[in-house]
């Protein structure tokens, strides 16, 4: 029998408010330990929980941008257990009413064609503290870090739309583009501001049938979220074709072994109202005001980019994927420089060079009119493109102008006629073999003949130029 | 003297102007007071010292009321068992005592140190600072020796907390602002509901001394009119089970790991986690807690109905407290076993409506009976309650007001 998987998504992003989602404290738990720390969030007796509105503000933005229809009416309930990582012996989150009902996301399937991913809904809660086990000595002790306790998370749960790893991986990075659009979360796996779990079962192909799920938890990037799931489906595979049972359990990611481990029986707490934090009522008013703070999401500015620059489709949605690098391209499109050259050099070499230093395009010491004016050069043939290539490097090094540069290094390109054509003739005659094979009909032996001229020119000929140069002395 | 106080302050007091300068107060230890022992009666809490004053305490503070000290209480705030609150005002050790009210406890102190008790509409006074088990319905109960006192030490407590989002902003300034109210003189004799007693229940220990009460006013010329209560039998049973499901919540905190009791034994964290909750807490608060655990993870449907019921009981009792000017209902001491939580529930069965309801109530004692009345009012219609607290209390003492 062929089995067809069944997976759905529950994230947890951090938002990155000023503060916690119930008390004054700032939210940064990568602080000293304990330094971000008050009678709120620890639970002291007598505290009172006061919902953030900042936090409110953004989670409402983040849930806009992933479709979702924000409820007239929501609220926080208590999410019952006991664990020392749980100030209260409850986590207030939203169980009953969630900020949030439905909402979807479109990614691409494997033959290119739009695929809608539902989302279930999208809640607010609290994150919980950071248990760290050591030892003293012998002794094996556990730490508890509250800095985390009371960060405001959104756990944004999906239908189990996703057949494959490539759909959740997918739709992870669609569910990061648009988020961080907003601003409202840096939605970084790597960081632990974005964190993912996936249900995974499988049934019959062409079944509609919901079997038994396995929770994976533990993967810290989206490639580990795609190999952890295909572990899984090829695990729970083996176990039907054994006729060993499916249980419901939660297994962890081992990253460095590549496969997923059972871990503790899941467990459900129960979920009980809240009675001290008051319920959230949004008006229309305050919905068209959130609305208002929505930015341009990509697939509305990507089709902005192909209308307005005549981008192609594929490099309007790269142009558009990051709001720094769309903000960026923008700027240079401005700058008197054809855009869709523009977007050819971000992306073929702004960007590796960015990544060759670790840096994103909101840390790029090249400003967009430094890097305007170097594209410029090439595309007024001042400059070759390999010359390009350091003058680029040299901008990331200092605050000189490229033109600067481009003098500094000698890298003005000769396109003087007069000069190129003597070069032109001492190579025809030094190479008459060559020659003898262009006019044979081997035509790629002009890339040999350009090579030499360059060489001959000290790399500061006008390729293109020499190249029309070639064609037309051979054409004689 | 000492035995009835878990600190105590005797140091003269620097006088501070204010509408209730010069009057003793004491409170509860589970009322924050900044760097005094508030262990809130637990060993849960043992040796736990407040780094800041309850709201209410600051504003006890800044009408330029004395606070003398804190008594004891029993273990967060669950019934009377081991508090002292009546025996400090009978006693005549201050002039006002602060308890918190839950199943009815300032209502019945009061009843049983001989003075009138108000337990505010839920919502006006600012929880923040509490230590507390039943959120939904816990607030801070004033007993006082005149229903002056109790205004005045009302209006100082009530009115909005910007640290206290649960509480109701606007009704409270609304209360406060009717406080503040010269009193209307009275316009005829006030008319009392009743509600029908519950066919084949039991009387409640209080009923003969009520019924006498009532033959009373009914000569001095109250008008009594019965009132129809469709859930009147199932008060303590929602009160019970919404009541144990908060504090099975409220309860998680104390759990040794950041404050209060931790257990010395132990291999692990999660057996020092264990210990520790074995070791908090007394047999009545731990039957409470297991009770709550039981509707929250094995019955939460129960817990749903409860809600629902109590919704109805709000709504019902406030269309009722249109037709008449309060409901009068019996009250008792709270005085019983208290071993559990069914024991603690037995005894205070008359003031549980009104804990559930968010609604004033208010106890008058009554010279001539063992037990004392209670007045239950419209929500946030605490001044006109307080009010008719004393005309009641007058025409019981056959003073009438001139």
């Amino acid at each position: 029998m062929t089995y067809e998987a069944v997976i759905g998504l529950e994230i947890h992003v951090q938002l990155n408010t000023a503060t916690k989602l119930f008390c004054d404290c700032p939210n940064r738990p990568g602080d000293d330990p304990n330094t971000n720390i008050c009678p709120v969030c620890l639970y002291l007796p007598g505290a009172m929980p006061r919902l953030s509105r900042q936090a409110l503000e953004k989670a409402a933005i983040a849930c806009m941008a992933l479709n979702g229809e924000i409820q007239a009416e929501s609220a926080f309930d208590q999410k019952v257990y006991y664990y020392p990582d749980l100030p209260k012996g409850f986590q207030l989150s939203q169980h009953h009413k969630p900020l949030s009902r439905n909402g979807w996301l479109d990614i691409e399937d494997e033959d290119g064609q739009p695929k809608r991913l539902r989302l279930h809904h999208v809640h607010l809660e609290e994150d919980v503290a950071k248990l760290v086990h050591e030892t003293e000595g012998r002794m094996p002790i556990s730490l508890v870090d509250f800095n985390r306790a009371g960060s405001p998370l959104i756990e944004i749960v999906t239908e189990p739309d996703m057949r494959a790893p490539r759909d959740a991986m997918a739709f992870l990075r669609a569910l990061r583009r648009q988020v961080r659009y907003t601003g409202c979360a840096d939605c970084s796996m790597e960081q632990g501001t974005m964190r993912c779990d996936a249900n995974i079962s499988l049934r019959p192909a062409g079944s509609d049938a919901l079997n038994t799920k396995v929770e994976v938890k533990n993967m810290n990037s989206i490639r580990h979220v795609g190999d952890a799931i295909a572990y899984e489906i090829r695990r729970q595979g083996e176990c039907l074709a054994a006729g060993e049972p499916i249980v419901l359990h939660t297994r962890l990611w081992d990253p460095e072994k590549r496969v997923t481990t059972a871990m503790r029986a899941k467990f459900e707490g129960p979920c009980v109202p809240d009675p001290s934090v008051p319920p959230i009522l949004v008006t229309g008013a305050w919905l068209d005001q959130m609305r208002r703070r929505l930015p341009e999401m990509p697939n509305q500015k990507a089709r902005r980019f192909v209308a307005q620059y005549r981008l192609q489709r594929d490099e309007a949605v790269m142009m558009s994927a990051d709001r720094h690098l769309s903000d960026f391209f923008e700027a240079v499109a401005a700058l008197d420089v054809t855009p869709r050259t523009a977007a050819g050099w971000l992306a073929t070499r702004m960007l590796p060079a960015l990544k060759e230093r670790g840096l994103s395009i909101s840390e790029t010491p090249v400003a967009p009119d430094r890097f305007a004016a170097l594209v410029r050069m090439v595309e007024k043939d001042e400059i070759n493109a390999k010359s390009a290539k350091t003058v680029l490097a040299e901008l990331f090094t200092g605050i000189e102008p490229p033109e600067a540069i481009v003098e500094r290094f000698g890298f003005r390109q000769v396109s003087d006629a007069g000069v190129l054509e003597e070069i032109v003739e001492e190579v025809l005659a030094a190479n008459a073999k060559a020659v003898e094979d262009y006019r044979g009909g081997n035509k790629k032996s002009i890339g040999f003949l350009v090579g030499q001229a360059m060489r001959a020119s000290g790399g500061k000929a006008n390729p293109r130029r020499v190249q029309q140069m070639f064609q037309e002395r051979l054409a004689e | 003297m000492e035995d009835l106080f878990t600190w105590l302050d005797n140091t003269p007091p620097e006088p501070a102007p204010g509408p209730l300068q010069g009057k003793t107060v004491v409170v509860q230890p589970n009322m924050s007071v900044q760097d005094r022992p508030t262990g809130a009666g637990t060993k849960a809490l043992s040796g736990y010292v407040a780094l800041a004053d309850a709201t209410l305490v600051g504003n006890l503070r800044r009408a330029g009321a004395v606070l003398r000290g804190a008594g004891r209480m029993s273990e967060l705030g669950f019934g009377l068992n081991g508090d002292t609150a009546a025996q400090i005002i009978e006693r005549g050790l201050a002039d006002i005592v602060l308890v918190t009210d839950t199943l009815g406890e300032a209502r019945a102190a009061g009843v049983a140190g001989k003075v009138p008790a108000l337990k505010p509409s839920y919502g006006i006074v600012s929880r923040c600072g509490l230590v507390g088990l039943v959120p939904s319905m816990e607030c801070c109960g004033i007993l006082a020796r005149t229903f002056e006192d109790i205004a005045e030490t009302l209006r100082a407590l009530a009115g909005a907390d910007p640290k206290d989002p649960s509480m109701d902003a606007d009704g409270a300034g609304r209360v406060v602002r009717e406080l503040e109210k010269e009193a209307e003189p009275a316009k005829g004799m006030p008319v009392l509901g009743r509600i029908a007693p519950v066919p084949g229940l039991p009387a409640d220990p209080y009923a003969a001394a009520f019924e006498a009460a009532l033959s009373r006013l009914a000569a001095a010329g109250v008008g009594i009119r019965e009132i129809e209560l469709t859930d009147r039998a199932l008060v303590p049973g929602v009160h019970q089970v919404i009541g144990s499901v908060e504090a099975s919540s409220s309860a998680g905190k104390y759990d040794g790991v950041r404050y209060g009791h931790r257990a010395d034994a132990g291999r692990n964290w999660n057996e020092m986690y264990l210990l520790s909750r074995k070791e908090s807490f007394g047999p009545a608060v731990k039957s409470y807690l297991f009770q709550g655990g039981y509707f929250q993870y094995k019955n939460y449907d129960a817990f749903v109905d409860a809600c629902r019921v109590r919704a109805r009981l709000v709504r019902e009792t406030e269309a009722a407290l249109e037709t008449v000017d309060a409901i009068l209902a019996p009250a008792g001491t709270g005085a019983g076993q208290g071993a559990t939580a069914g024991e603690v529930y037995d005894a205070f069965g008359p003031t549980l409506l009104a804990s559930l309801t968010g609604q004033p109530a208010l106890v008058l004692p009554d010279p001539a009976a063992p037990g004392g009345l209670q007045l239950i009012g419209k929500r946030l219609g605490d001044a006109r309650l307080l009010r008719a607290g004393q005309r009641i209390s007058d025409l019981l003492s056959g003073d009438t007001p001139s």
